[in-house]
């Protein structure tokens, strides 16, 4: 049966790299890989016999953790693009503005260049886990063997879809442009597919029900059907959203920064703030997700929970707290960047505020990052009486960070409203009111969050983690999803007073959108650990023990000098594979010169009217 | 030179050639790989300065019947077994809980006779139960009751009755499983699997 599904993977290999250099690498690579057919089977046959094989040196463990890491960030950002490139497609279509059309194919041309080293790792990965676990990858595929032909077939189709959409896309213009359309939304969907069935298996690890008796199909589904599968397959869905949406604006800043000519500035200025503009829209409910699938980690065994927030992994979540924070920080500062070098004068009027975002942001950051425990000497601890610090302490609390994460939200959300009202006046008759509704409803929403924070700590912990932090977050939530359509009813009548003007960013903009990218791969990393982690000694927790030489989790140290060299060789798989990707493109043309006539050629060069997620065409 | 010091010097390297390289190279996509080195390292020294703790895998426990002697060494072996090997504790709370997809168990031992427990464990359709513990109509529960006798869990005859043994003590029963009764489950299976093994030789 391993060895019938291997072949289907391989097969699927072969079957996608007709046409692209690095789809054709792929398969050269899987080939060389087929005498691990033969290992498999003979894992197969001696499942029972065999619990663990070992890589001398380096270590088993060691090596799966590279190799799967490079293989979930990189699926993690093929899965990704296509939800906001087809999103970009829609709003070229809707909009008739080519330059969203050719951003879109943009993305998707980073997508094709990446999906087959997804395969390639995902393929290596395979075969070490048969090598190097048999006792659990027996164990898996007796109980998930029918998802492993659900994934084959998945993945045929979104590979077919793939090779439609990409080709396609020139030929697919005027009246074919919505079946085109169709065939993005198809993609997507087979990606959802592909992302969470691999999910259950990995979700099944950390949260296992019991399988009863039944049919294959019946006993995998009730497997997948796990406690923690919806809330993963939501937080990955979010997160591969972020980390698609950084890494392609960390491509713009790269390109931004090698770039020569000004139509080379300008464009590669736009994509990066595209791609900036995505990472924080998909940011910004992600701590949501996050928290939900916390609450089912604590509902379905506390003592995962409490291994996860008060155990070993403790200050862990006070790294996270760090990354999250230089994170909203980049992102923001990105934002005030633009408001400062594309608005022309823009710059002085919104000191102030701004000014005042880095204030809250810095101090909600400090607090997110105070430990529940302070690292003390004995003669330390005995000056303040314990570990907890007489004033600190009380920011060590779930109370407190609860409160702080959902202000960072709400400020980094005011920062993009900011972006997307500068250089603008508004004309509606009732736009008085509606900005006057808008800041009181702020106001409110900022002192809700602090005052059901500060009384957090007054009432039982059930309390306040069933009612008052899910208040916090439907706070802001609510000011997210009133506030972005009032702010589109307001802008679509108001008149531009500055033209926005792309390419005159400094340098430092282009190392922001780097710094972004980075620490996102970084958290995904951390969190993938944490995950990994919370489950102990347990291959599957409470059902199949890790009775290895490596069954014990590594500390936080070591745990993050890994992650930093996996990130760093992912950073450098992703530079190779958009270099390849750029020797395709004909440069010659240059990224502007397929700009609509009309308005564009109208105004001054490098000039559009400022609108968050992009300009449209003058006069609009 | 202890592992954390060595990957802080590792770390502070890395910083240190991240540093020069922005100073001195002028190759831009060189000075973006020297950018991200320094924020990495400077992440790696970030993270080797809080507390360091590994996780370690506590001491693999055997459930050996032959070392039982009294029915309390009985229970305490259907305990371990009921919160690991059996997985019992994956759906079954003892005691009331939100999260328990199936029955407490707790006091079940003294409810139910053992022989009844035994068949609810060995042939869970004999009797179905409904959740009676909300409004309205009785439903089913989220997770089906598994065969314990069969695979994946397979627990051996001994086993479940350590599990029961385990039940009744925890329900403030006296444990009316005896050793000796066990200690015949336990050579009664060997002999049984002894003899299949020869008729499959044969």
């Amino acid at each position: 049966m391993i060895h019938q599904s291997l072949m289907n993977i391989l097969k699927n290999l072969v079957c996608k790299t007709r046409g692209l250099p690095l789809l054709k690498l792929g398969t050269v690579f899987a080939v060389l890989l087929l005498p691990c057919l033969a290992l498999a089977q003979d894992a197969a046959t001696q499942a029972m016999s065999v619990e663990y094989r070992d890589i001398p040196g380096m270590g088993s463990r060691n090596l799966i953790w590279i190799v799967a890491q490079q293989h979930l960030l990189l699926a993690g950002f093929v899965l990704g693009v296509p939800i906001f490139a087809w999103v970009c497609e829609i709003v070229g279509w809707k909009t008739n503005e080519p330059r969203y059309d050719k951003l879109a194919k943009e993305f998707t041309k980073l997508l094709t260049s990446a999906y087959a080293t997804t395969a390639l790792f995902g393929g290596i990965l395979l075969f070490l886990l048969i090598g190097l676990y048999p006792k659990l990858m027996a164990y898996l595929t007796d109980i998930f063997f029918p998802s492993f032909i659900a994934y084959c077939i998945l993945f045929l189709f979104e590979t077919a879809t793939l090779y439609m959409y990409w080709y396609g896309w020139d030929a697919m213009q005027g009246k074919k442009k919505a079946f085109h359309l169709f065939l993005g939304f198809l993609l997507n969907l087979f990606a959802l597919g592909i992302m969470i069935v691999p999910n259950a298996w990995a979700t099944f690890q950390a949260s296992p029900v019991v399988v009863a008796d039944g049919t294959d199909i019946e006993r995998a589904w009730a497997a997948m059907q796990n406690p923690t599968w919806w809330p993963v397959n939501i937080h990955r869905l979010i997160a591969n959203v972020v980390l698609g949406g950084f890494i392609c604006g960390a491509y713009a800043g790269v390109r931004y920064l090698l770039a020569v000519s000004r139509e080379e500035k300008e464009h590669y200025d736009w994509m990066g703030y595209v791609g900036n503009f995505i990472g924080v829209f998909g940011m910004l409910p992600l701590p949501f997700a996050g928290y939900w699938l916390m609450r089912e980690i604590y509902q379905y065994n506390q003592q995962m929970g409490i291994t996860l927030m008060g155990g070993f992994l403790a200050w862990l979540f006070i790294l996270q707290a760090m990354l999250i924070g230089v994170l909203f920080l980049g992102a923001n500062y990105y934002f005030w960047m633009g408001i400062s070098y594309r608005i022309p004068g823009s710059a002085q009027s919104y000191k102030k505020p701004i000014m005042a975002m880095l204030i809250v942001l810095m101090v909600c950051l400090g607090v997110w990052m105070t430990p529940h425990s302070l690292v003390a000497s004995l003669e330390e601890a005995r000056k303040m009486g314990g570990t907890h610090h007489p004033m600190l302490g009380v920011f060590g609390v779930m109370s407190a960070k609860m409160t702080v994460s959902n202000l960072m939200i709400l400020v980094t959300f005011m920062s993009f409203i900011m972006y997307w009202r500068a250089g603008k006046v508004e004309t509606a008759g009732w736009a008085k009111i509606a900005k006057s509704v808008m800041g009181a409803l702020l106001v409110i929403a900022g002192i809700a969050v602090i005052v059901l924070g500060v009384w957090g700590y007054f009432v039982p912990a059930i309390i306040r983690i069933n009612y008052f932090s899910v208040a916090q977050v439907l706070i802001v939530l609510f000011i997210m999803v009133t506030f972005t359509p009032l702010t589109a009813l307001l802008m679509k009548s108001a008149k531009t007073t500055t033209e926005m003007v792309w390419g005159q960013m400094p340098i430092r903009a282009g190392y922001s959108l780097v710094l972004n990218a980075v620490m996102v791969i970084l958290l995904m990393s951390l969190m993938g650990y944490a995950r990994s982690s919370s489950r102990v000694h347990w291959h599957i927790y409470g059902v199949m023990r890790d009775t290895s030489e490596y069954a014990y989790s590594p500390a936080l140290g070591y745990a993050a000098a890994f992650m930093s060299l996996n990130t760093f060789l992912f950073c450098l798989l992703v530079a190779f594979i958009f270099w390849v990707a750029s020797m395709g493109g004909d440069k010659s043309k240059g990224p502007q010169k397929e700009e609509p006539k009309g308005s564009q050629e109208k105004l001054p060069e490098g000039l559009t009217p400022a609108m968050a997620g992009g300009s449209p065409r003058k006069g609009e | 030179m202890s592992e954390v010091a060595l990957l802080q010097l590792i770390g502070l390297s890395v910083v240190g050639l991240g540093i020069v390289i922005l100073l001195f190279i002028k190759a831009m996509f060189v000075r973006v790989l020297g950018f991200v080195a320094m924020v990495l390292g400077s992440f790696s020294l970030v993270a080797l300065s809080v507390p360091q703790m590994a996780s370690l895998p506590p001491a693999i426990e055997s459930f050996d019947i032959a070392s039982v002697k009294t029915p309390d060494d009985l229970a305490s072996i259907g305990q371990k077994i009921f919160f690991s090997k059996g997985q019992c504790a994956l759906c079954h709370s003892i005691g009331p809980s939100e999260s328990a997809r199936c029955p407490d168990l707790a006091g079940v031992g003294a409810k139910l006779a053992p022989e009844f427990i035994y068949e609810s464990l060995t042939d869970p359709q004999s009797y179905i139960y409904l959740d009676f513990r909300h409004e309205g109509l009785p439903e089913e529960y989220p997770a089906r009751m598994p065969y314990i006798n069969k695979n994946p869990i397979a627990l051996s005859k001994p086993e479940i009755f350590s599990v029961i043994a385990f039940l009744q003590k925890m329900s403030g029963e006296p444990i009316s499983i005896k050793v000796e009764d066990v200690m015949d489950m336990g050579q009664e299976e060997k002999s049984v699997k002894m003899a299949s093994l020869k008729d499959g030789a044969l």
